[in-house]
């Protein structure tokens, strides 16, 4: 079954570029005039941004704005700022989620994608629920109960309740790179006399290690911008670019607003450029091409 | 001790049986410190002295939650308080940034209920109106303690405009940090003095003369400047605020609520999108007066542009103005949740934001410029009395003349109005 499925994805992988390198030079203008549009899209409102992180007093009619300055830079730099500790805050939180929610993921990932069980249907849909209930609905209530067990207003309370909207996209990750997965390749390396820990290092881990690049960007984008649960669990008193984000946001400042922004989305972009290679369609899907 | 709070008491039983002090002392507001006792003679609840106070607090630290929109408050709060308390008191400010003054209420509130009596994660809180009310309704406020701090006594705590928040006895449980006063700015580039409208009938006028050049903030929650503006029209149309004082009175509400909505639904034709839709808030209106597209925005401060315009956020030749009556004015304040374990260092903080030379760098609108929650002539030492004096004379351009704002200057009315007016205001105009 798994092997047919397998076989069908690669012939139509191959097939798609041949339909778009289609000779005429209609389809190449298009092409360009798609990627183009696409690209003013994605980067037009990034160049606001910028333009605001730099304007002082800039209003309608300047096409332009007429002062440049870095007081916004200043401004969001000023050590009370607390760009800093939000920075690390939510660095630190997203990193240990991203690890945690891999560890916790890849079992449960192989449990739905390689076998069948009774109710699988229902844990499925466990899995998804935090992505289909709304947060807030969740976490006022789960917030007593942290504030009970003493982790409210801590860095691993948070670490904890970012895990919730996390999981179903690593778990559903994962599940799609097992439904892909042949375990029979672990067998043969048992045969051969790998223990274990052997085996995952040398044929599971190679195998899922594309789509485990792609679920640990979901996780860390996913608890990188979680603002809600990060307010509630927190208490304001772990403050993450989130937190920072709305708090500043009310003030009206736009300058700051933007150049805040794009502190908090540099790093995210960063991340999606050096994780960019494996998030072609071919490798999140797995298998074994690469051993 | 123990006679003056007997004595205290016994007066205020005796003043609300002369039916005198009404809704101002509806409780006892704790010990009261009156100017020249001695500091230690009046001790906030659960401490011996003033002293004791001071002792306990150093060390601790102090998480002041507090709306962070505005990085001139933030940065003031950072730069004047901090050091301070640093140095002279041992103690760690934390201010916790939040996007609405709700959110602190709401842990609060969720504190309470998971039982959590002492180590609640707040300290104190920057508030006022229904967010003090929902608290101190509650029984989730610590206190009461505003009168017994040593630098209550440079508060006017007579003047109904303090004691009362959104016309609600402050029974102590909140002590003044600022005060604001909403009024109007516009831009001298494009308008000259003589023409600017002077109270609701000539701004009708004036939004006649000019279509599309007019629009206020919707009333509504986190939007109190709008519900403020049309809370004014209403007491012009029904010939004063002064009716409108003492407790909720729907009778007199519905004889004039009618002629209220008539008046702002006769302005729509005429307003910015022709009232199809107003702005949310006052950085909206702000963005649309900057922008050009309408002629006026709002303005809480008593230093009216100038921050504002130091701010970037307002052109240069941005001016303030009133109208000849019922400007409404109030107090902001600082309140101590039932549950913070750091109330002694709370306490230091709200007591220091009272002195002076503090309370005038804050009216100063280089750092922020605040209204004053003290009166200047309770100020007994002469160089800080003229520190305070002369911060209020240097309010920059951007400010409305000062006896404008005295002569206009009227008080909020109970909060149940607030919210009838939001809803019907939304019911009756918005959706018309």
């Amino acid at each position: 079954m798994a092997t047919t499925q397998n076989l069908e994805r690669t012939t139509s992988m191959q097939d798609a570029p041949v339909i778009t390198e289609a000779k005429s030079p209609l389809a190449g203008v298009l092409r360009y005039a798609a990627i183009g549009l696409i690209l003013l899209f994605l980067l037009l409102p990034l160049l606001t941004f910028l333009i605001n992180a730099f304007a002082f007093r800039w209003f309608y009619p300047q096409f332009f704005p007429k002062e440049l300055s870095l007081q916004a830079w200043d401004n969001i730099f000023a050590p009370n700022f607390k760009v800093g500790e939000a920075l690390w805050n939510s660095t630190l939180i997203a990193v240990v989620v991203t690890w945690v929610s891999i560890i916790i993921g890849i079992p449960a990932a192989r449990a739905l994608g390689m076998y069948k069980f009774r109710y699988k249907r229902v844990v499925e849909f466990f899995i998804l629920a935090p992505i289909i209930v709304p947060g807030i609905s969740i976490s006022l209530g789960l917030n007593i109960n942290f504030i009970r067990w003493g982790l409210s207003g801590t860095i691993p309370g948070v670490m904890l309740v970012h895990l919730i909207p996390v999981m179903p996209y690593v778990v559903l990750t994962l599940s799609g790179v097992f439904a892909n997965y042949n375990a029979d390749f672990e067998d043969q390396a048992r045969t051969l006399g790998a223990g274990p820990i052997a085996t995952f290092r040398y044929v599971t881990f190679p195998a899922i290690f594309p789509g485990i690049m792609v679920a640990s960007l979901f996780a860390f984008l996913v608890s990188w911008s979680q603002y809600i649960l990060t307010f509630l669990i927190g208490g304001g008193q772990v403050i993450t670019m989130p937190v920072l984000l709305f708090s500043t946001v009310p003030g009206g400042r736009n300058p700051n607003i933007a150049a805040l922004s794009l502190v908090f989305i540099g790093p995210a972009i960063l991340i999606l450029i050096l994780t960019s290679r494996f998030l072609s369609g071919k490798s999140a899907i797995g298998g074994f091409g690469q051993i | 001790m123990f006679k003056r709070k007997m004595l205290s008491a016994l007066l205020i039983v005796v003043v609300m049986s002369l039916g005198f002090a009404g809704a101002i002392a509806a409780q006892d507001a704790g010990c009261v410190l009156e100017p020249g006792d001695d500091p230690n003679s009046c001790p906030p609840p659960g401490f011996e002295s003033w002293d004791a106070v001071l002792e306990e607090a150093r060390g601790q630290t102090v998480n002041w939650h507090m709306w962070g929109g505005s990085d001139l408050i933030n940065n003031f709060v950072d730069n004047f308080y901090g050091p301070v308390l640093e140095e002279e008191f041992g103690i760690t400010l934390n201010r916790v940034p939040l996007a609405d003054t709700v959110d602190a209420v709401n842990q609060v509130l969720s504190e309470a209920e998971a039982g959590e009596t002492e180590n609640g994660a707040i300290d104190l809180i920057w508030i006022n109106g229904e967010n003090f009310n929902t608290l101190k309704q509650a029984d989730l406020l610590y206190g009461p303690w505003s009168r017994s701090i040593p630098n209550s006594v440079f508060v006017d705590w007579d003047n109904p405009a303090v004691a009362l928040d959104f016309g609600r006895p402050v029974d102590g449980m909140e002590s003044p940090w600022g005060g604001a006063q909403l009024h109007f700015i516009y831009d001298s580039a494009r308008m000259s003095e003589e023409d600017l409208p002077r109270s609701y009938a000539e701004l009708t006028t004036w939004i006649e003369n000019n279509p599309g050049r007019f629009t206020y903030i919707a009333p509504g929650p986190g939007a109190f400047q709008g519900t403020r503006f049309v809370k004014q029209a209403l007491f012009e149309i029904s010939g004063g605020q002064e009716q409108w004082v003492g407790p909720f009175n729907q009778e007199l509400y519905d004889m004039w609520a009618p002629a209220l909505w008539d008046l702002l639904n006769s302005w729509e034709p005429n307003l910015w999108r022709e009232g199809e839709t107003y702005p949310a808030n006052r950085n909206e209106l702000n963005e649309l007066f900057a922008n050009g597209e309408i002629d006026f925005t709002v303005t809480q401060s008593p230093a009216g542009a100038t921050p504002d315009i130091n701010a970037g956020l307002l052109p240069e030749t941005a001016r303030a103005f009133t109208f000849n009556d019922n400007m409404i004015g109030d107090r902001h304040y600082l309140a101590i949740p039932f549950n913070s374990p750091n109330k002694a260092a709370a306490l230091v903080l709200a007591n220091l934001v009272l002195r002076p030379e503090l309370q005038a760098a804050k009216a100063n609108p280089d750092n922020w410029g605040d209204g004053l929650a003290i009166d200047v002539t309770r100020i007994t030492d002469p160089d800080e009395r003229a520190a305070v004096e002369a911060a209020l004379e240097d309010l920059g351009v951007g400010a409305a003349p000062a006896e404008d704002l005295a002569n206009s200057l009227v008080s909020d009315i109970v909060a149940e109005y607030q919210a009838l007016i939001e809803a019907d205001w939304e019911a009756n105009v918005l959706q018309n």
